[in-house]
């Protein structure tokens, strides 16, 4: 068993995980699917949203240089970094130079992705995580488990016992009201002593040199504006030609996050305090981070950087909602994370993602932008069988299938067999137990096969006509 | 130019060879914007400060609202607004000229923002129909903060200011500068990271109250 079967493994044998996970998720999908129903529009919208993405990409180089001077312009200063490992130091720089001793960050799924925590920490910057779930996980000690809902994996018992065990007065912690109001006035002092506030961005804005953050619960305003320094990072491919472009993309971003039309608090961060201001960062600080984007462009991944991160695949998906995040072992879990992955930290390493897949096109139906998930998961594994990462039994018995398939009177020959053999493993119609189908029956039954070959069923239903 | 930068146009352009010049990007993008309008949700279908009313008052938005026709009226419904919330008569007040103006007897008001503030009245810039979103600008009288720290929340609206679609707003201030802030806010602030249950007042206000400011003439 390697790491990542270990992994699953251990996921499938947690039923607080399987509560957990059932909770969240199902609420989600139904409430994108009453948000999509009220919006008949959504299928040109959601054409627009993949063509404005790939307009943007396929002209990359002139968005971002737009952006950039727009910016400059502003106020801004801009940092470029190639690598996640180049972009955390810009970032502590940026950080030491201002003194800062404690920062606050709002949830960004590419400081994960870079791990900007870590970099924080290990420079003896106190980090303080500020959205919900980030706080939640980060007092844990865990890695997020959803990109939008990052301590999915807890329930609600689990969050009251960390909050008694690392608030201030946390006073009763029995219902999830209690719980949120310990968090406000746990975290309401940190928002305001922080020295630097780190957001990501949603959307980078090319014609004005904005930044645009998406939240519920206004941490990324209380994160941004109280702190003398603001510092974004952000991945190149966020870009958006303008505010009306940005309008469409908020339209699909959010009911397929949350099935809400537009979160409560939706801001266009645009430079520094201006004059006369009571209130804003004194620098603005946006840093622009490749860290595999270019070589997804060159390897045939450009439809996954439209992906706007609404985490509606990984809801959708029967994998995921099996298993969790945390069983992928990687930033970014579920559909849209076992194409990423790969890329981001080489095929050899995270070649089981794009198996743990079954293929049905869940996640492209439901993706905002159309990104053929299914498609490049499949690309993958491909890449995968040519460069030998296949393991050794998958790949005999795709050989041993593929010397009989094109051979019919031995693939008849092994029907029947297979036919008058697994009925004598069956009980009551199931079988629950055969040699060799471990890995099906250690979860599930398999049906008593019935009525024959399906060529023999076939040549009977002819002869009846 | 940054060696960072410079390598990062160089992968680009290694895997986009052909870049495509400035006016057929403009005319590429002249034909995505042509397609907006097919796209937005059909239900701004009257004056929009009613359906704007009637938005923020659904349960996706779940704020409370009403309208006065004249400014003078909004202290008296800040005070019921207090009353009715059990809240000490102790605002922090915007500090734009146009609320400093109007007769605030009977509250104590201040100009800044505690970081426990429990109510402030604001002026909002404008809102959007199609969402029930209010719109703020930062400005020295109008702080971002205002609209994040208090516990409730009560904001005033010119009818005026209320645009149907997301874009029309977008369209009102074409050519001109944005804000350092420009920032939409669509209900009270709200959480669902545990277990996907919906609970007010995460961070920023747990009670936002809309007040509809002036009415087209009959």
């Amino acid at each position: 068993m390697n790491a990542f079967q270990g992994r699953v493994t251990a996921a499938l044998a947690d039923a607080t995980l399987k509560i957990a996970i059932d909770r969240t998720t199902n609420t989600a999908r139904s409430k994108r699917t009453a948000a999509i129903a009220a919006w008949p529009e959504f299928a040109k919208a959601r054409e627009l949203g993949r063509d404005i993405k790939d307009h943007v990409i396929a002209n990359m180089e002139y968005y971002l240089n737009q952006f950039e001077t727009n910016a400059k312009k502003t106020g801004a200063k801009i940092h470029w970094a190639r690598t996640g490992q180049e972009a955390c130091e810009i970032v502590v720089g940026i950080c030491k130079a201002a003194n800062a001793k404690s920062v606050t960050r709002s949830k960004s799924m590419l400081g994960e992705e870079i791990g900007l925590p870590h970099a924080l920490e290990a420079a003896g910057i106190e980090r303080v995580e500020t959205d919900l779930a980030e706080h939640i996980i980060q007092l844990a000690g865990e890695a997020p488990s959803h990109i939008i809902w990052p301590a999915l994996h807890k329930t609600r018992e689990q969050v009251g016992e960390l909050f008694k065990a690392h608030h201030t007065d946390p006073g009763a912690l029995e219902t999830v009201e209690q719980m949120v109001n310990s968090a406000r006035r746990n975290l309401r002092e940190k928002f305001m002593a922080a020295d630097v506030g780190i957001s990501g961005a949603n959307f980078l804005i090319a014609d004005t040199g904005a930044i645009c953050t998406v939240t519920n619960e206004g941490n990324a305003e209380l994160t941004t504006t109280p702190p003398r320094v603001h510092i974004v990072t952000a991945g190149i491919e966020k870009l958006v030609p303008s505010m009306v472009e940005a309008m469409t993309m908020l339209r699909l971003l959010v009911r397929s996050a949350t099935g809400a039309e537009l979160t409560q608090y939706t801001t266009f961060h645009t430079g520094p305090k201006r004059a006369g201001d009571v209130d804003g960062p004194e620098e603005f600080h946006i840093v622009l981070v490749d860290a595999g984007r270019t070589t997804m462009l060159a390897e045939g991944l450009a439809e996954m950087l439209r992906c706007l991160r609404c985490g509606a695949c990984m809801n959708h998906c029967v994998v995921y909602r099996q298993i969790g995040g945390h069983a992928y072992g990687a930033t970014y879990p579920g559909p849209m994370g076992s194409v990423i992955t790969p890329s981001l930290d080489g095929l050899e390493k995270s070649q089981d993602l794009p198996r743990a897949c079954t293929l049905n096109g869940q996640c492209q139906e439901v993706c905002p932008v159309a990104i053929p998930l299914p498609k490049l998961i499949r690309g993958w594994r491909t890449k995968a069988w040519v460069q030998g990462y296949e393991p050794l039994h998958t790949a005999w018995a795709l050989r041993i299938w593929e010397f009989l398939a094109v051979r019919p009177v031995l693939y008849q020959l092994a029907s029947n067999m297979a036919l008058r053999i697994m009925p004598v493993f069956a009980k009551g119609g199931w079988i629950s137990k055969m040699p060799l189908a471990g890995g099906w029956t250690r979860y599930r039954d398999m049906p008593k096969p019935q009525g024959g070959t399906f060529l023999a069923q076939y040549k009977k239903h002819q002869a009846a006509k | 130019m940054s060696n960072a930068k410079k390598a990062i146009f160089a992968a680009i352009r290694k895997a986009l060879p052909a870049p495509a010049s400035a006016p057929t990007i403009a005319a590429e993008l002249t034909q995505l914007r042509a397609r907006v309008t097919a796209t937005r949700p059909d239900r701004v279908s009257g004056p929009p400060d009613e359906v704007f009313l009637d938005r923020v008052q659904s349960p996706g938005v779940a704020a409370t609202a009403e309208r006065i026709i004249s400014w003078d009226e909004f202290p008296a419904v800040v005070m019921r607004y207090a009353e009715q919330h059990h809240l000490a008569p102790n605002i922090a007040l915007q500090p734009h000229p146009d609320l400093e103006a109007l007769n605030w007897g009977g509250c104590q008001t201040h100009d800044h923002i505690h970081t426990d503030e429990t109510l402030a009245v604001g002026l909002a810039l404008g809102g959007i129909a199609e969402t029930g979103t209010l719109i703020f600008h930062s400005s020295p009288q109008s702080p971002t903060l205002f609209a994040f720290l208090p516990l409730h929340h009560v904001v005033a609206v010119p009818y005026k200011n209320i645009w149907s679609w997301m874009e029309d707003y977008v369209a009102s201030f074409d050519g001109k500068s944005p804000p350092r802030n420009v920032n939409f806010v669509t209900g009270a602030s709200g959480t669902t990271d545990i277990e996907g249950a919906l609970v007010r007042g995460a961070h920023g206000p747990g009670w936002l109250h809309i007040v509809v400011v002036g009415a087209a003439a009959q």
